[in-house]
């Protein structure tokens, strides 16, 4: 189920609300976990017995390092266990395939294969369980002995099929005690519509351009049109996740949770540096404290710190999906990270802020090109199609009608794609005089940006997500 | 000397309890056996299959009794359907030769995971249309769609309304 679908808004949302205020405080993790548990059988009613099955592996692992912590050689191996285990369950239902037709293109060999769909959120809950694993070996919490409270931790509905990544500690209490005020479940309802409406508004919009445009022979368009393409996948893309990302931090809130933000503007970064640490904070933040520090982190010789890099970045591709393109995307960015880090870091930051910014810009639009290539032939393509090698024209027709014809959507894409949009609706709020009339122009507001997204949603058929797949 | 015995046995059994596993570990031995039962079970009965889309339109229609099936063109599946088969890696439908039939078997390979939703939605809209259309005067056709036999195995979707519906099911299932 999506949060961006008719029946989670009308249905699902609402009747779990009303359930989850009315039943008596001690019930209210019941109701929560029975519909996280509804939420994913929804879509994935195979999948839901793993998801059950990992939530189990992962209680009994804890509690198996926790009794082994006298021990340390146990404990390590305990660890280890469970750390294969789940990378095994997460290799096998996201990788196999990838392997296989990995060795049978690279060796004289037909290897034919039973091909698994990828069970939504695999990635998410694996990762979050992960990281509950090496916190409880590093005695930073102590192991969940309510299984009830694991489940929900493992699958909450707000965050289960696309994040943030909650790691267990920063939860920890939440899952015992939370409260909701008004004003919480407020903020929240205004995260979740903003967040609606980037991405039904914003995403859906701009993905369907760069549908069009994707879907043009390659050599048959010009370098403004592969230019326009980009950008159209570069504002989809963040407007899904981000939108998805703040619904998932807004019905937190709603049920009394705080979730830290996956995302702070990060099209307004003037250095790669920048822009990972604005952009999928949660996926970063794990890789920083569960592979990066234990590789030795920059501690280290530089030899071993640009290897560190690289490990991390080549892991971090690999995460978004099991093909050649998006190691090479990971890879792209380790690079680069590297010569920020060792080459021209320091000179970066002696240029203008509007030349470091273009230069982010170009290079994350670069990323994106391998990120939704279907295959690094095509992607290679595309990028000699935006440097004039295949392209048809330097500007043609084509692309001034895609300009044209949606200039106002690119508009707002940069407004909501930087700070001044959101301090745009709060400059609207709060200027009236009074709390009341702030109220109902929020009301207004927020509203007015629900139903617009409403009316989207019924009119229109395009509602892809594109971070199911990871 | 009593005491001495006493504590030799009891350090052994405080020794005894240090090696034996505790009910967390054997659980996590038991809970990645039970893994790896269901992952074993789903390759058998959810996987999909690697396998070319001819592979498996001959073995499906190896076993189709064709006498009152026509196979029909790329524009059957607009019609019915509603989707374009040039957007599928393969697409095999075969429909009733009389309008008075709901027979139909239909078997499609998709590209990708991303087109099987849509997929699904359209078949099972069909099989909805289907029921009203005959719902009230032709009951035979209305079993035929109720015990139709529908199923997604990775990129393939298949569907049989038919009398030996069972049959082709399993037929598709073992050609994967």
């Amino acid at each position: 189920m999506l949060f961006s679908s008719i029946t989670f808004l009308f249905i699902f949302l609402p009747v779990t609300l009303v359930l989850y205020f009315v039943v008596p405080h001690k019930f209210r993790n019941i109701i929560m976990l029975i519909a996280s548990l509804i939420f994913y059988a929804w879509g994935e009613p195979v999948y839901i017995i793993l998801m059950l099955l990992s939530i189990f592996l992962n209680y009994v692992c804890g509690l198996d390092i926790c009794q082994k912590e006298d021990d340390p050689q146990k404990a390590h191996r305990s660890l280890i266990f469970a750390i294969v285990a789940n990378l095994l369950l997460l290799g096998f239902f996201k990788y196999y395939g990838f392997l296989l037709d990995s060795l049978n293109a690279v060796l004289p060999v037909d290897i034919p294969y039973r091909e698994l769909p990828l069970p939504i959120g695999i990635s998410f809950y694996t990762f979050q369980a992960l990281s509950y694993i090496m916190d409880v070996y590093r005695k930073e919490v102590r192991p969940q002995k309510n299984i009830l409270y694991f489940a929900m931790y493992i699958c909450m509905f707000p965050q289960l099929i696309a994040g943030p990544i909650v790691r267990y500690i920063d939860i920890e209490e939440q899952l015992k005690n939370r409260t909701v005020t008004m004003r919480k479940f407020g903020q929240g309802a205004e995260y979740f519509m903003i967040g609606l409406a980037k991405k039904v508004i914003l995403a859906n919009s701009v993905g369907q351009v760069f549908d069009q445009i994707a879907g043009l022979q390659l050599g048959s368009f010009s370098v403004l049109t592969a230019w326009v393409g980009c950008i159209s996948y570069a504002f989809q893309i963040y407007f899904d996740f981000s939108g998805y990302s703040d619904m998932a931090v807004g019905l937190g809130k709603m049920f009394g949770f705080e979730f830290r933000r996956n995302f702070d503007y990060p099209y307004t970064s003037s250095s790669i540096t920048e822009f990972w640490r604005r952009w999928h904070i949660s996926l970063s933040t794990w890789f920083r404290e569960y592979v990066y520090i234990p590789l030795g982190g920059n501690r280290c010789t530089q030899s071993r710190h640009i290897m560190n890099l690289l490990v991390v970045w080549m892991l971090t591709g690999l995460w978004h999906g099991a093909a050649w393109n998006f190691l090479f995307w990971g890879l792209y960015y380790g690079i680069l990270l590297v010569l920020e880090k060792y080459v021209w870091g320091q000179a970066l930051e002696r240029l203008p802020s509007v030349v470091r910014h273009i230069y982010s810009m170009v290079l994350v639009l670069i990323g994106w090109v391998f990120f939704f290539s279907p295959s690094l032939g095509y992607a290679m393509k595309y990028l000699g199609a935006m440097f004039g090698a295949g392209a048809s024209a330097f500007a043609d027709k084509q692309a001034l009608y895609y300009i044209l014809t949606h200039w106002l959507l690119y508009l707002l894409a940069v407004i909501g794609s930087s700070a001044v949009g959101y301090s745009l609706i709060r400059r609207i709020v709060g200027s009236f005089d009074n709390n009341r009339a702030k109220r109902a122009a929020a009301g207004v507001v927020y509203i007015g940006m629900f139903l617009i997204s409403i009316a989207y949603l019924v009119t229109e058929s395009f509602n892809p997500f594109l971070y199911f797949r990871f | 000397m009593m005491d001495r015995e006493l504590n030799g046995t009891g350090s052994r059994r405080a020794a005894g309890r240090m090696n034996r596993p505790g009910i967390a570990e054997v659980a996590k031995y038991v809970v990645m056996a039970v893994i790896i039962v269901y992952i074993v079970l789903l390759m058998i009965y959810a996987s999909g299959s690697t396998r070319s889309f001819n592979e498996i339109e001959k073995a499906v229609e190896s076993v189709l009794d064709t006498d009152n099936l026509k196979k029909a063109e790329g524009q059957g599946l607009k019609r019915y359907y509603g989707l374009n088969s040039a957007d599928y890696e393969g697409v095999m439908l075969y429909t009733s030769e009389s309008s008075m039939s709901a027979e139909e078997v239909l078997l499609i390979k998709v590209k990708n995971e991303g087109q099987m939703k849509r997929v699904k939605e359209a078949v099972e809209k069909r099989l909805a249309n289907r029921k009203n259309d005959f719902e009230g005067y032709a009951p035979k056709e209305v079993q035929l769609l109720e015990q139709s036999q529908l199923t997604v195995r990775g990129k393939f979707l298949f569907l049989a309304i038919a009398p030996r519906a069972a049959e082709y099911k399993d037929t598709f299932a073992k050609s994967l």
